[in-house]
């Protein structure tokens, strides 16, 4: 199995405050790793630091077998929450700039978005903006997707949609991780690692995470009990900010 | 209301950059300013030449001039090279009937000074009176002078503001994070960003000249290619500060701010209206350090006085050394911004994601 991306004992701080605190997770080619966590539980500085725009203040990270790099990022496909599309730009133009930065060779439009080529990205409704940014990031066949709430303000056909594409990714042999709040999406994962208080509280099959919160003896095999009931005992044990496991839509942690 | 006046003090109480324009930039613009604004000019640089050179030195007294050099040996040509090059504001050449006080016409307040210090002055007997001869704006035309320096003044506020908005709007926007990720480098990025800037501010720079010249009627007797070296580099310098400033800016309102305090002191204190020779010393370095104080000294010297290079590479140099330091210090920034991998770790990410983590 091909680790793609890995943090081993991955710290980061921001003065007196520690954002991530000796995360270690893995996303091997092929499989799909679903990061969970509440507003403030350090998701998006774990994939800042993968991606090597953080540097971390301990640990080691590497991406694509080497430390971070401008090369290694080429082979990487990311879609921000905020998709990094320019909404004064039409989604063909879009398309031309990305494919340019990137060095590839000039290829007609994805089929799926070709319909809003001439369109602003900025007249497109969320869903199609999310649909136009997986379809430019997917185009270069990366070998590894990160993608930070793909499905944040989507309705559920396209979520549907967007899943396909992931699972059609990691068909393909590309490792994913995904941040989310939705917890049924949670479950498309292969994997789950719920972060709480910038620590890994739980990781695991969804099966096993529920195993780990200890609610399927009370009766409630559900993974939203399980995240509730591990993070909460995660604020318990760090007493800590940062481990409010609500929030859906809102800002990733 | 009284719950609406506290909750506005405690917001501006946390705006520390708001507070400090409306407290401390007042009274630092009052100080500056004060020094800066004076159109009494003393000091003006005099030379004389010709075999009566050092008696018309000798005449010629402080406050008012500053007789800079005494050449007997010299002529007429020797001292309009020096005038061209900016070395002098006043000549005055010896040897004919009468002696001749030549004056470069760029510098308005020094020849009003100089004039009227010169009827007063008191001429020994046997000297004939001077006949004056004012030379590149023989009518002391305000435009002539002005034109060249505001062209420079709008291509700040154009070059500075606009770059600076325009970086800002990818870091609210949410696309400097993936051009961060994409395999651009810092430069790329930047040259990338200002490259329109630059063309479109130059086309700009273009226009302003040509409506100058023909609504205006501002002579352009120099060399365009000297013209558009300087043009170039101050552009550059220009753009490189809204970058610069962009990267310290967390919204295009903080941009606008940060324009307009460089704008500020550039329009007072370049050149443009006071005369830099008039400004008190302690102010005076400011302008030394401002790009359009070099810019004004090469467009007036090209336009008006058809100055050759050879006597504007020293404002050349010095705004290609500002390009250079400029644009440095915003590719250091905008690369910490791009990979902030290499930020003091004290600092939280201003992404919107990041900035809940």
């Amino acid at each position: 199995m091909t680790v793609l991306a890995q943090a081993r004992g991955a710290t980061r701080r921001f003065g007196a405050f520690t954002a991530v605190s000796a995360v270690d997770l893995a996303v091997a080619r092929g499989e799909v790793v679903g990061l969970l966590g509440g507003n403030g539980a350090g998701k998006t500085t774990l994939i800042r630091m993968l991606l090597g725009l953080l540097r971390p203040n301990g640990g080691e990270i590497r991406l694509l077998g080497g430390p971070p790099s401008r090369a290694a990022r080429r082979r990487v496909g990311y879609v921000p929450q905020t998709l990094g599309l320019y909404a004064g730009l039409t989604v063909a133009e879009n398309w031309a700039f990305t494919t340019a930065a990137f060095g590839g060779p000039r290829a007609p439009l994805p089929e799926r978005v070709a319909p809003w080529s001439r369109e602003l990205v900025g007249g497109l409704s969320l869903g199609e903006q999310r649909q136009v940014a997986f379809a430019v990031v997917l185009s270069r066949q990366p070998e590894l997707l990160v993608l930070d709430e793909p499905t944040s303000g989507v309705g559920p056909l396209g979520s549907a949609r967007l899943w396909e594409d992931i699972r059609d990714a990691a068909d393909r042999g590309a490792g994913v991780l995904v941040t989310t709040h939705n917890l049924e999406e949670a479950r498309q994962c292969d994997r789950l690692v719920v972060m709480a208080g910038g620590r890994v509280a739980a990781s695991g099959t969804a099966e096993d995470i529920i195993a780990a919160a200890g609610t399927a003896a009370a009766g409630r095999a559900d993974l939203e009990e399980a995240f509730v009931a591990i993070v909460t005992k995660q604020a318990g044990a760090t007493g800590r900010a940062g481990t409010d496991p609500v929030g859906p839509g809102s800002a990733a942690g | 209301m009284w719950a609406m006046v506290a909750k506005e003090f405690r917001e501006l109480r946390r705006d520390r950059r708001t507070v400090a324009m409306m407290i401390v930039l007042p009274v630092l613009l009052l100080v500056v300013f004060g020094y800066a604004a004076n159109f009494k000019v003393s000091d003006i640089p005099v030379v004389a030449v010709g075999p009566g050179a050092s008696q018309a030195a000798s005449l010629l007294r402080a406050p008012t001039f500053q007789v800079t050099e005494t050449d007997a040996a010299g002529t007429e040509a020797t001292a309009r090279a020096r005038l061209r090059d900016g070395q002098d504001v006043v000549a005055v050449v010896t040897g004919g009937s009468r002696p001749l006080v030549l004056m470069d016409g760029t510098q308005l307040f020094s020849v009003q000074t100089a004039e009227a210090a010169l009827g007063r002055l008191a001429r020994p007997p046997g000297v004939a009176a001077p006949r004056v001869r004012v030379l590149y704006n023989p009518d002391l035309t305000t435009s002539w002078v002005m034109v060249p320096g505001i062209a420079g003044m709008i291509l700040v506020f154009i070059g500075t503001l606009i770059t600076s908005l325009g970086v800002v709007r990818e870091r609210q926007s949410g696309t400097l994070e993936q051009l961060a990720v994409m395999p651009l480098r810092a430069w790329d990025v930047i040259a990338g960003k200002i490259a329109p800037y630059l063309l479109l501010a130059a086309v700009d720079m273009v226009f302003i000249i040509a409506i100058g010249m023909g609504v205006f009627h501002v002579p352009f007797t120099g060399n365009v290619g000297v013209f558009a070296v300087g043009a170039a580099l101050f552009l550059l310098v220009t753009t490189g500060m809204g970058v610069l400033i962009s990267t310290v800016s967390q919204n295009q309102g903080q941009a606008i701010q940060l324009a307009f305090m460089t704008l500020l002191p550039q329009v007072l204190l370049s050149g443009l209206i006071f005369p830099v020779s008039a400004m008190a010393a302690g102010v005076r370095w400011i302008s030394y350090l401002l790009p359009l104080t070099y810019f004004i000294e090469i467009s007036r010297g090209v336009m008006l006085k058809s100055a050759p290079v050879s006597a504007l590479w020293e404002p050349i140099g010095l705004l290609a050394v500002l390009a250079v330091v400029v644009l440095g210090l915003a590719i250091v920034r905008f690369r910490r911004d791009l990979a902030p991998s290499v930020r003091a770790s004290g600092e939280r990410p201003r992404t919107p994601e990041g900035a809940s983590a």
